[in-house]
């Protein structure tokens, strides 16, 4: 397989990109650390710290803070409202309830005070509900009075799976993006730069061996690491993956082929290091928002939407996840596949029209 | 003759004005017969890379023809790319490999076997055969260039420029090498703005300037046929000479 002037040129390249070790490493410890802290998490919330002020000092009062109290949700700090109120500027508390005075049990509304840092505004606006809510049950407990709905969520997909398991496929199709667009594009700008690549063409070797010399070397080296991240995943956090592990990798492989011919494109356009690390922030940064991996895609306004669907990132993803998480089958994402497919053939079509390979002196 | 050119031409954009277009080689056209040193000399700028890159099927020939050991090079760069060997100016080469495997790649892409050792021995480098290419001194990364450029037993050797920026030992080491090379009978294209390395080493030079060839002939005629006065003056050696007598011919790197 290495004997062709390709295949050795492909053997090359493995061992150059396995050498650098450093690279190694560090495009590792990213992906480790985000599962890490996700894994480690596991979607739990963390009591949210309010401060409480009881001025009543009442029966009511006391009955009212215990019942707080036992709400996992939040976690019940009493103190004097001067002491309390420093904490939240510190941002130690995210928010302080005042009770007055005069609270008692008549039919008279008792008005609890809420101290915010209004930095903290979109916070407190989804906390908000859940504390009037609280609130709510807490006055129905001590009037004795009934419920008259109760919300229960269930999954209609009905699956096992913890917030880990949901955020995977999303890191896994990020990772592989960072991984192919850094190394292709890079790659070919600073060969280019020191006149390795016309060292090359001195040789009879073809662009087209040279390009897939250095696809096939980058598609075994991104794999290896996707590999170590995925197994780090299943065994290390115990995530679980339902569809076929066989479809996953038939995904990330042509994931893989489609940021590398797109990595290329930037190679092609950019004629020094710097344009191309400006390039390819351009192209991953807006992604990284509009894709659905880490932000749920009908947070984004109405217009992009359409054009977020069909990002390269967004395709990679939703197939990675529907088989990973859903458990489909290539069939059923084929759609994606077909997106894909589309971008390689920009990607190629682009690499090749713009990188003048008789001029590879640049 | 085993390098036939006429009338090469390369037109780049002119950078001052979109709408003009300048030649960097402005009809050359070259005769160099199988075992000659021939020669390219000329001020930077002058068109002699582009005229080697043209030669070589790394750049476009615009207009012209150009023929090496009878294979046109326009219709078949490839073909002509397994017969040349070429040490380019710029010589990097890529990281984390050492000069053995570095030649064993170069081996392999002209689908070719060879002993590292041996061609490093060529060149006097095999006490470096575990070194990184770019951990080389300037002399060293040369004369393994040109122990690349050998991988494939090529029948002309172009070199560019190669002893740019070589202190004298290791200029004079290189020459030997290149006269070496010679003498198995490989022809060698070199250019060069050293006129005593031209002088020194070529049976033949062209002189370019402005992208046109202004004269070509051997050293011995160009100097009678343009400097015919100060020829008699000159019974000594140079400096250069001098700083070799004293300071010795063994390499410092």
């Amino acid at each position: 397989m290495f004997n062709s002037p390709r295949g050795y040129l492909t053997k090359v390249f493995i061992q150059i990109f396995l050498r650098n070790r450093q690279y190694i490493i560090f495009s590792l410890l990213l992906p480790v650390v985000i599962l890490g802290i996700v894994g480690l998490n596991d979607g739990e919330v963390d009591p949210v710290e309010i401060g409480l002020v009881d001025n009543s000092n009442s029966v009511l009062s006391k009955n009212f803070i215990t019942k707080l109290s036992d709400n996992p949700l939040f976690t019940i700090i009493e103190g004097d409202e001067e002491d309390l109120k420093e904490d939240l500027i510190n941002g130690d508390l995210m928010m302080i309830l005042v009770i007055p005075l005069d609270m008692q049990a008549s039919n008279k509304t008792n008005n609890i005070k809420l101290l915010v840092d209004k930095s903290q505004i979109q916070f407190i606006e989804t906390i908000k509900p859940v504390l009037n809510q609280t609130l709510l049950s807490i006055e129905r407990e001590i009037t004795q009075e009934q419920a008259m709905f109760e919300l229960t969520i269930e999954d209609v997909k009905s699956r096992s799976q913890g917030y880990l398991d949901f955020l995977l496929p999303g890191i896994m199709a990020f990772m592989l993006m960072n991984l192919s667009i850094a190394g292709s594009g890079f790659n070919v700008v600073e060969f280019r730069r020191r006149g390795i690549l016309k060292r090359l063409f001195v040789t009879p070797i073809k662009p087209i061996d040279f390009v897939s010399a250095i696809v096939v070397a980058r598609m075994i080296i991104v794999l290896g690491q996707l590999t170590a991240i995925f197994g780090f995943a299943l065994f290390i956090l115990d995530a679980n993956i339902v569809g076929s592990i066989l479809y996953l990798y038939l995904v990330i492989m042509l994931g893989i082929l489609m940021f590398l011919t797109l990595g290329f494109s930037i190679g092609s356009l950019a004629k020094t290091q710097e344009t191309v690390g400006i390039l390819a922030s351009i192209f991953i940064y807006p992604q990284l928002v509009m894709s659905g991996v880490f932000f749920p895609l009908e947070t984004l306004p109405e217009y992009i939407q359409p054009v977020a669907q069909v990002l390269p990132l967004t395709l990679v993803a939703d197939a990675m996840r529907s088989i990973a998480s859903d458990g489909l089958t290539l069939f059923q994402v084929h759609p994606d596949l077909l997106g894909m497919g589309i971008w390689i053939i920009i990607g190629t079509l682009i690499s090749t029209k713009l990188f003048v390979w008789k001029e590879v002196a640049g | 003759m085993i390098i036939n050119a006429s009338n090469l031409v390369k037109s780049y954009e002119d950078p001052k004005d979109k709408s003009k277009t300048f030649n960097a080689v402005d009809g050359v056209s070259l005769s160099i017969s199988s075992g000659e040193i021939y020669g390219i000399l000329g001020p930077n700028g002058a068109g002699k890379t582009t005229t080697l890159e043209m030669l070589e099927g790394l750049k476009d020939i615009d207009q012209g023809t150009a023929f090496i050991n009878q294979i046109d090079v326009s219709l078949n760069p490839y073909k002509v790319k397994e017969i040349i060997g070429v040490q380019l100016q710029a010589n990097e080469f890529f990281d984390n490999m050492n000069l053995v495997e570095l030649l064993n790649l170069f081996s392999a892409l002209y689908n070719k076997k060879n002993d590292p050792i041996e061609l490093l021995n060529k060149v006097n480098l095999a006490d470096k055969a575990l070194a990184e290419a770019n951990e080389l001194s300037g002399g060293q990364k040369q004369r393994f260039s040109i122990a690349c450029a050998l991988v494939n037993e090529p029948l002309v050797l172009f070199l560019d420029e190669p002893t740019t920026g070589l202190d004298p030992q290791a200029k004079r080491s290189l020459w030997d090498l290149i006269l070496d090379l010679n003498k198995s009978g490989m022809t060698i294209v070199i250019t060069t703005h050293n006129m005593e390395e031209a002088e020194y080493l070529c049976h033949r030079i062209a002189i370019m300037d402005y992208g046109k060839l202004i004269a070509e002939d051997s050293p011995k005629n160009l100097i009678l046929k343009h400097a015919p006065d100060k020829v008699s003056e000159v019974v000594h050696g140079n400096m250069e000479d001098v700083f070799i007598a004293l300071t010795g011919h063994g390499l410092r790197d």
